[in-house]
């Protein structure tokens, strides 16, 4: 990672500005570089410690080598990834997430956008007690336990077995967080879009799906990154409701489930969980980095007025 | 629990239904006007909403909190029973007599007081670092934001060799080379709570440092011009312009981290396990309810908790919101 | 788009609401018998499916199927893996128990015997499993004098040590044996010698944040004469701050005070050569027959001591057991066949073939030689296996003893053992008021 870094940083032509701009700028990149290894060494400690055998990762530890790669093995420096994917279908698990988070995405969305629009921009009785529980939701943390959640999903609603899935899927739709930053941004929204709309004939909910919706890119990505880390990093919830799988049928288990299962097994090398980690956090980098812009953006709209 | 359930759905319903009355009768008062059609369909398209937050966030707060009037014990799901405020003088005599309890409100204050401040400032400086054009900007913010993806466990075990004591650990060893004697930084109840805020700031302040990304994005160019033109240097600018610019991000941010550092857990628990100079009060209701196994006193401590710290936001909140 | 969302609402809202009400109708639990007519019976494992030892389990319970076929019995393994953390297995136990759902059969770890059956979680096997077939196990998971779960396998721990290191500061520990243990005296002399050229000895006083150190630790304090609490598990004053017990930490402490041990060896010292012995359990031979290759090359290496006598010769066992649950099954002979089979001699041997932990029955046949450290351990457990102490306040007694090892540095036994006697006095009377 920090070798990428320095390549793709700009190239100065010093030629083209003037001196002083340019020793800023070189200053301004050093101690941007110099940052980012103090932020990045767990990346850079993972990604060494999985090239190496657990011997040498034993050697390493307690000194600077243990944040580089083992240089006398090149050649085997995937063998970790090799077993991980291979013993342990890992990529089952990865997609049972990717089913999970598109499926929480979609109605988080929904729901909770409704329920901002709604907050935003209609009148109704009854309102004012609804606001104050959403500020009190937010502002007052409670200790939520995972004990009477538990009893609800399984012996409240019922979902058991391959039904479970609902349990994992139904608690992670709603986010009063989620109602806020709606409500946040589409309070932003001027009137008269939607007034134009309505005098087109568009009724409340054509308005919400053809007006407010297309307009609230930003909010919309940044709910759903969000969601997304959410569900792929859930492992606590999961492993209490979802069933074990049986001989032969597809798991139900998202990946970090799995993935804290597998670390369980005796014998596994501290080189391949760096492995299996690497490879479960590649989906939310690359969400991350796709979606950066329209996150700031996101919030920056929303205003964040608590 | 199905009866309890609906009991609680009942007086939910019959409350909301008041309060709609209320806001009716008042109606006139307010120069407020309501629709029956329009009033219709928000109650409509707020239903699924209710509906999944009454079951999954509601409920579950309402039975945890109830859970402090009782003698619930983990492993006896099926004999609870009420012993009311019983939780709550043994609460208040463990911390009389500078038990467990003692320690995790003092730490957990530590804490709190330490990191609020030292996550805030550096999100601050980091966001004003990386708001400018250019791509190494855009890769540096990108690497600031890594350790917030990143679980405890791999960075707490990270910093477990970094402050490892003696002379193996890599920071003794840095220090070493200034001379400084190896120092045991998480034994040595001086060193340990500090050695903590740093870490638990040092993860957390990416994200932090987004939401005041996009605080800055709000304030429009021309402040700045104009603050140029009255011969604002650099300095007189941020407090003329950002500052005030990036008020209502600040207020958001402050509250949020506060409530987010009263809620540490798992690093002294991954760090140093439960010991009286780092124990805090998550870890205390954590070894209570699921080591200990007794969900009432968990639960009571959960409850004193959730009073003390949203009294304190809801101060925070006034204090710091913008004079209307 | 207004139909679309109408519609996922309300097919939503339907599924909620239609769940809720087949809960009202109450819920029988689940079938014991599938449509052939066998007799279903289920057994839960605390290991992932795809680990050596699950694997173990498994080609069990289908041996147990092929064998059983006629008697139209049929066995059912779950497989919930133990993760870190949330103590996440025991929260699945008791929720299937309040569910209705728990296992006919379910593994658990040895020192939560009297808390499960204090709560009845576990069903009194006293009268299911014949005195005869009782002795042949090296312990048993005994509680208020009932008989409440049988071991899968056994452990034990003692001194791994690095011969090259012992041979260059020529000391012969040969004399050291299983049936003939070094003492207290012995063992600081050896750490004494070791002093000049190697860290001593890793206590594992710096595994405070779990069992580990428990574990590996409780047997000196018996070995010194001392004990934690009485036969009943509910008084600790007395026992935990006895002169006999101080005695017993006060070792440990003498080794840390003499610079023999500290809180500052890492965790892989020993296997990077650093450190002269390392105590730790069974589970250590294949990491060290397999993963450090580069360290040891192979046995003669590396060799283990068994743990040191004082008053008495005392070493740490335990591991995980099966139990007998009080679910809904009334009917416990199909079971009873089941819990048999997987204790048989023959299972046990399957099973420690794939952990290379200690076989947990007697008759099991071992073809160990004479000083492998499979034997000593094996041997050990036999001659001076002790169990940690059984108690419903068993977590607070983990705690209070991590705390005391932590605190061993810089504050008196005493002092320490004082504190520790009073918070688990505090916690037994609790749990004697809560279970009347």
């Amino acid at each position: 990672m920090d070798k990428n870094l320095v390549k793709d940083l700009p190239n100065f032509r010093p030629n083209k500005k003037p001196a002083k701009n340019t020793v800023k700028a070189i200053i301004y990149h050093v101690v941007g570089i110099v940052l980012s290894l103090i932020f990045l060494f767990p990346i850079i400690y993972m990604l060494a410690t999985s090239t190496k055998s657990e011997s040498a990762y034993a050697s390493s530890l307690g000194s600077l080598n243990m944040f580089l790669p083992d240089f006398a093995n090149l050649g085997t420096m995937f063998a970790n990834y090799e077993s991980v994917l291979v013993n342990y279908d890992i990529w089952k698990y990865a997609l049972n997430s990717f089913i999970y988070a598109a499926i929480v995405i979609v109605l988080n969305v929904l729901i909770n956008g409704l329920a901002g629009y709604v907050m935003a921009k209609l009148r109704f009785p009854g309102k004012r007690l609804l606001s104050f529980l959403i500020i009190f939701l937010i502002v007052v943390p409670v200790e939520t336990s995972i004990i009477p959640l538990y009893s609800i999903v399984k012996i409240m609603l019922g979902l058991k077995q391959e039904m479970s899935v609902l349990g994992v899927i139904l608690p992670a739709t709603i986010s009063i967080f989620n109602v806020f930053l709606f409500t946040q941004f589409f309070e932003g929204i001027p009137k008269e879009y939607e007034e134009a709309a309505r005098i087109d004939g568009a009724n409340t909910m054509g308005v919400f799906a053809k007006v407010i919706m297309p307009l609230s890119k930003p909010i919309i990505a940044t709910v759903a990154v969000f969601c997304f880390i959410g569900v792929w990093n859930d492992y606590l919830w999961p492993s209490m409701i979802l069933p074990s799988a049986n001989d032969g049928s597809w798991p139900l288990l998202p990946i970090q489930t799995a993935l804290m299962s597998i670390q369980s097994i005796e014998g596994i090398t501290t080189g391949e969980i760096m492995a299996s980690l690497i490879i479960t956090s590649i989906p939310i980098f690359i969400i991350y980095v796709a979606a950066q812009k329209y996150i700031v953006q996101g919030f920056g709209t929303a205003g964040l007025k608590m | 629990m199905l009866n309890t359930t609906l009991i609680i759905l009942a007086i939910f319903i019959i409350a909301f239904a008041g309060f709609a009355i209320y806001d009716l009768a008042t109606a006139k008062r307010r120069k407020e006007v309501y629709r029956v059609k329009s009033s219709l369909t928000a109650y409509l398209m707020l239903l699924p909403a209710i509906v999944l937050a009454f079951l999954f966030i509601m409920l579950p707060i309402l039975y945890s909190l109830g859970y402090a009037f009782t003698d619930y014990y983990l492993l006896k799901p099926n004999d609870i029973n009420f012993i009311w405020f019983d939780n709550f003088k043994a609460f208040f005599s463990e911390l009389a007599t500078k038990g467990t309890l003692y320690h995790a409100i003092k730490n957990t204050i530590v804490f709190v007081v330490g990191v609020v401040p030292l996550q805030i400032g550096t999100a601050l400086l980091l966001s004003l670092f990386v708001n400018r054009p250019g791509i190494g900007s855009k890769i540096f913010k990108v690497c600031f934001f890594a350790p917030v993806v990143i679980s405890l466990s791999v960075t707490s075990f990270l910093w477990l060799q970094i402050l490892a004591p003696g002379e193996n650990g890599l920071l003794n060893s840095l220090l070493g080379i200034f001379g400084v004697a190896p120092h045991d930084w998480l034994r040595d109840p001086n060193t340990a709570m500090p050695c903590i805020i740093v870490l638990s700031a040092w993860q957390g302040c990416g994200y932090q440092m987004l939401i005041f990304l996009s605080g800055l994005s709000n304030i429009r160019k021309e402040l700045y011009e104009a603050a140029s033109l009255d011969g604002a240097n650099g300095w007189r600018k941020f407090w003329l312009v950002t500052w005030p610019g990036l008020r209502s991000t600040f207020v958001y941010i402050i509250i949020t981290v506060f409530i987010g550092a009263c809620r540490i857990l798992t690093q002294p628990m991954l760090m140093t396990g439960y010991q009286d100079h780092t124990v805090t009060l998550s870890y205390y209701m954590y070894q209570q309810g699921y080591t200990f196994r007794w969900v009432g006193q968990s639960s009571a401590v959960a409850l004193i908790m959730t009073i003390f710290i949203g009294a304190i936001t809801l101060i925070q909140r006034r204090v710091f919101r913008e004079k209307k | 788009m207004k139909k679309l969302l109408t519609a996922i609402l309300s097919v939503m809202l339907a599924l909620i609401l239609s769940f809720g009400m087949t809960a009202c109708g109450g819920d029988p639990g689940e079938e014991s018998t599938d449509k052939d007519g066998n007799t279903i019976v289920k057994i839960m494992f605390h290991v992932d499916k795809s680990a050596t030892e699950g694997q173990a389990y498994q080609k069990r319970i289908n041996a147990f199927n092929a064998a059983y076929k006629d008697k139209k019995i049929k066995a059912q393994a779950v497989f919930k893996a133990r993760t870190a953390g949330a103590s996440g297995y025991e929260t699945e136990l008791l929720n299937n128990q309040i569910e209705g759902t728990l296992a006919d059969i379910v593994t658990f770890d040895a020192p939560n015997t009297a808390a499960y059956a204090k709560s009845g979680l576990l069903y009194d096997i006293s009268n299911l499993i014949s005195s005869e077939d009782q002795a042949k196990f090296y312990s048993l998971n005994k509680y208020d004098g009932k008989l409440y779960g049988l071991p899968i396998q056994e452990s034990s721990a003692g001194f791994f040590y690095n011969k090259k290191i012992f041979n260059q500061a020529g000391i012969n520990v040969s004399g050291y044996t299983a049936e003939n243990p070094w003492t207290f005296e012995q063992f600081k002399a050896v750490c004494a010698q070791l002093k000049s050229h190697c860290t001593p000895v890793d206590m594992r006083i710096d595994a405070v944040k779990d069992e580990t150190a428990p574990y590996l630790l409780y047997s000196f304090i018996h070995a010194a004469g001392g004990s934690f609490t009485d036969s009943t598990g509910y008084v600790a004053n007395g026992y935990y701050n006895s002169a006999e017990t101080a005695k017993g930490f006060q070792f440990i402490k003498d080794l840390i005070t003499a610079g023999y041990t500290s809180y500052e060896i890492g965790a892989t010292d020993f296997f990077t050569g650093k450190v002269g012995m390392y105590l730790s359990s069974g589970w250590t031979i294949p990491d060290l027959d397999n993963k450090y290759k580069e360290h040891f090359k192979n046995r003669d290496e590396w060799g283990l001591l068994p743990y040191p006598k004082d008053a008495i010769a005392a070493s740490a066992t335990g591991s995980w057991s099966y139990a007998i649950t009080n679910n809904h099954h009334t009917d416990k002979t199909a079971i009873v066949e089941l819990l048999k089979w997987m204790t048989s001699a023959e299972s046990s041997k399957a099973i420690t073939d794939a952990t290379g932990m200690i076989p947990a029955r007697k008759d099991v046949e071992n073809t160990y030689a004479v000083g492998t450290p499979e034997y000593t351990l094996l041997k050990q457990l036999e001659l001076s296996g002790k169990e940690r102490p059984v108690t419903v306040a068993y977590p607070t007694f983990s705690t209070t003893f991590n705390q005391v090892i932590t605190g061993l540095k810089t504050s008196e036994v005493s002092t320490l053992l004082a504190a520790a006697t009073n918070t688990l006095q505090l916690e037994m009377d609790k749990l004697q008021n809560l279970h009347g």
